[in-house]
């Protein structure tokens, strides 16, 4: 009688069609759209901001949230790249920015369960103390002078497809598996839905709460990587703003800032919906201003009529 | 004056494809007080929001003070004389009790100011005349549930109306606190409003109601004077079947003690808090609103710390510093507030039953998907949990089926201890009956039992022994086949009065 418990697809069948009346649109408006060259700038552009809200995703659902990410991004990049400067292989340099992401994930969770501060404002204030940090350990100046093969990760191709693409749906399934299919995800949903219900019920909710932060943490590191690797420099100043992209592709999806909803794909077609647009204003010569507002009317638009859905299946109850 | 302030023949309500309402009659007159009965998801809460404007019918006649009306929102509603008690939520904590009063309503100076010395004055003016234990000043969110909706009422005859809706008042005030509403509410009828009273507390009928309208299955099926029905006979039309009216309960004899708690302690709570539970035993714990029973119940499954005192289980001292711990001892907590901290009820009910045990359906982290679904199919089954599968949401359930998705949680858990905290708090009387039942499946199965009540009548229907509570601290042990008067004495009386 019982069918298998999620359903995304299902459920985010909108932004999914959405998506796909774009994606049609964007096709018959302009001859360009549909060559190989631009799919390819598509997927490269998106993965970084792809990445990130899979973090973004699993720490929403949680009930948190991370505005520092975006410092994260800089911070691992630069110490991966600086890692390689001085001489180590690029795996161990990306391994570091990795690692770095993971470390700092795990301080915003161990900060938000241990000292009960809103995650709101925790990561607030390590978006400043890591974008300081980034700023003071190298200057302010890019880091440069990093071996070629590094920008492998972000431009090179494998089987006839941009390399990044299977980071993207490879981090996209393991996210996936670990919210649908293990009890990290099962708590992360519990936690996020409510809280004190979880205690009650005997979740280990500090210790996973702070694993969801350090899962969060790592993809970011990664997006860090591809990043660095995409401008073959480590730049103190990127990830500007990312978390906002990352959080809004999460909210397209239709997760939750109350927790307890959101899925992996719906913040794939969140990412990927904020990346036509841009890619296609582009295309279509729309001013970059004028794409910042469409980008922000469709949040807007996705979330009210995401609420509606809602609301209409509470009155059925 | 009409002699009919409100009269509502036929009223029909779907929401998508399902009927909330299919024929809903009431008539309610001025210096009324009109009972308004019915099991959960018989309708009682979507008629009265047609009534009070929160939604539109969609057939049917509503006749206000003789005329036909529609009121598409509250606001409408409360212009033409009809208010609705919430509970505490509808009010802005952080304001005043005054600011409450005129919220929305407030008299306005020239540039958007607000004359906030004379809205002070009638507040106190109104509280004064109605003799309410309130202050004009107060701030809302440190008033008591009982004070929020004294508040809630003020608001109502402020704004002049003639009809008062009450949505289950007393369901979270202690007993005088229930004595203080009904004083009110008598005041309300002698100065010749007319009252809907909606509860679920059968026992205080007698005490507020003159008649009494039950719906069922988003029908009326009964309406007339209260005094020409019997409580049994509105069990029957609430239920639509014949009930045997007490629940009639086999006791075994116990086994070996499961769990011990001695000289448990936590300052400002309760003191010196000593009691065993055996198995195959169904303990009653008795008590006044405040006596310190949750708060013993928090601290013997680790959400409280506790000052002093010990946990036994199984004869070992357990530490129990966390729910987690107790989880792990095998202690469950069926809690109060299953909305706040029983149940996630965005997630599926799937999700909810294997909650706490989720290591016995998962290898290495990953959960078999498989088996989540046998065991939610075999509760769900078991305890007759009425959904359209366990991937709907907790949420969308009745508050009965609520509870037994809740209990289900700590059955699959596979619990030994069970402590039930007001288990039939807000459920209708088929579910209470459910509930017991699998209290005493449980009892049978060899676990031990603690059930905190404050509805006397089902602890002497459900217990072997029953503890009394009184002011923080155990005042008596009785037997399960006692008395209500004799657990009163133990609960109300000073120590020295007690034999």
């Amino acid at each position: 009688m019982m069918q298998p418990m999620m359903q995304p697809m299902m459920q985010r069948l909108l932004p999914f069609l959405s998506l796909v009346v774009l994606f049609v649109a964007l096709a018959i408006a302009s001859p360009h759209f549909l060559t190989e060259t631009n799919l390819s700038s598509v997927v490269r552009q998106t993965a970084v901001i792809n990445v990130m809200s899979l973090g973004m995703t699993l720490i929403i659902i949680a009930g948190g949230i991370d505005l520092s990410v975006g410092a994260m991004l800089a911070m691992c990049g630069v110490l991966g790249t600086m890692a390689m400067q001085s001489g180590m292989p690029v795996t161990v340099g990306i391994l570091v920015g990795l690692l770095a992401g993971l470390f700092w994930g795990s301080v915003n969770g161990f900060l938000t369960t241990r000292l009960r501060i809103a995650p709101f404002i925790v990561t607030l204030g390590t978006l400043g103390i890591i974008r300081g940090l980034t700023l003071i350990i190298t200057n302010g100046l890019p880091v440069t002078q990093i071996p070629h093969s590094f920008a492998f990760l972000g431009e090179g191709n494998l089987l006839g497809v941009p390399f990044v693409l299977w980071v993207v749906v490879i981090c996209a399934l393991a996210t996936h598996v670990i919210l649908e299919h293990t009890r990290l995800g099962r708590y992360a949903f519990a936690i996020g839905s409510n809280p004190d219900a979880a205690v009650y019920a005997g979740v280990p909710v500090t210790f996973d709460t702070t694993m969801i932060y350090a899962l969060g943490g790592l993809l970011t590191g990664l997006a860090g990587m591809i990043e660095a690797s995409r401008l073959m420099t480590g730049q103190p100043s990127a990830g500007n703003g990312y978390e906002l992209q990352a959080i809004a592709a999460v909210v397209i999806g239709g997760g939750s800032l109350h927790g307890g909803e959101g899925s992996v794909i719906g913040t794939l077609i969140g990412a990927l919906i904020m990346g036509l647009l841009s890619n296609g204003s582009d295309l279509l010569g729309i001013s970059p201003y004028l794409q910042q507002a469409i980008i922000g009317a469709v949040i807007i638009l996705a979330v009210s009529v995401d609420e509606l859905r809602k609301r209409r299946g509470r009155a059925e109850a | 004056m009409p002699s009919v302030l409100l009269d509502l023949s036929g009223i029909q309500k779907r929401y998508g494809g399902v009927t909330a309402l299919r024929d809903g009659n009431l008539s309610v007159g001025p210096g009324e007080v009109h009972l308004l009965l019915g099991e959960n998801g018989a309708g009682k809460s979507t008629l009265m929001k047609i009534v009070a404007g929160m939604e539109h019918r969609d057939a049917g006649r509503m006749l206000w003070q003789g005329r036909e009306a529609a009121f598409r929102t509250p606001a409408e509603a409360a212009t033409a004389g009809i208010a609705m008690v919430h509970q505490e939520s509808l009010l802005a904590p952080h304001l005043t009790v005054a600011e409450n009063i005129f919220l929305g309503r407030e008299e306005r100076l020239p540039f958007g100011w607000v004359n906030r010395r004379r809205m002070v004055e009638q507040a106190s003016r109104l509280i004064e005349e109605h003799h309410f234990p309130l202050d004009a000043g107060w701030r809302v969110e440190r008033l008591s549930p009982a004070g929020k909706q004294l508040v809630g009422i003020c608001r109502a005859i402020q704004h002049g109306s003639s009809l008062l809706i009450f949505d289950e008042p007393t369901s979270s005030l202690s007993g005088a606190e229930t004595e203080e509403v009904f004083r009110i509410v008598r005041t309300l009828r002698a100065r010749g409003m007319g009252v809907i009273y909606i509860t679920h507390r059968l026992e205080e009928l007698r005490a507020i109601g003159d008649r009494v309208t039950i719906l069922r299955d988003g029908a009326t099926v009964h309406s007339g004077p209260l005094a020409e029905v019997s409580t049994d006979r509105i069990i029957q039309h609430m239920v639509g079947r014949e009930m045997v009216s007490i629940y009639q309960r086999q006791p075994l004899a116990p086994g070996a003690e499961l769990l011990r708690v001695e000289g448990l302690t936590r300052r400002g709570a309760f003191r010196d808090v000593s009691f065993s539970l055996r198995a195959g035993e169904i303990v009653g714990l008795a008590g006044l609103m405040g006596a310190g029973r949750t708060e013993t119940c928090l601290a013997m499954f680790g959400v409280d710390p506790v000052d002093a005192g010990r946990v036994f289980v199984d004869g070992r001292p357990a530490r129990i510093g966390s729910p987690r711990e107790a989880v792990a001892a095998g202690i469950a907590l069926v809690t109060e507030d299953r909305q706040k901290t029983g149940l996630a009820l965005r997630l599926p009910i799937a999700y909810n039953i294997t909650m706490a045990n989720l290591r016995e359906i998962s290898r290495l982290g990953v959960i078999d998907s498989r088996a989540q679904n046998r065991v939610t199919a075999e509760y769900i089954a078991r305890l007759r949990i009425r959904a359209s599968s366990g991937r709907q949401a907790a949420g969308r359930l009745s508050g009965g089926n609520q509870q037994k998705v809740a209990i289900a949680k700590w059955l699959f858990r596979r619990a030994r201890v069970f402590l039930f905290d007001e288990p039939t708090r807000g459920i209708d009387v088929g579910a209470k009956i459910e509930v017991f039942e699998v209290m005493d499946e449980l009892a049978r199965a060899g676990a031990a039992v603690l059930m905190v009540s404050s509805e006397m009548q089902e602890l002497l229907q459900m217990a072997d022994r029953i503890l009394v509570m009184r002011q923080g601290r155990l005042t008596g042990e009785l037997p399960g086949r006692t008395t209500q008067e004799e657990i009163m004495r133990f609960a109300a009386l000073e120590p020295e009065c007690a034999p």
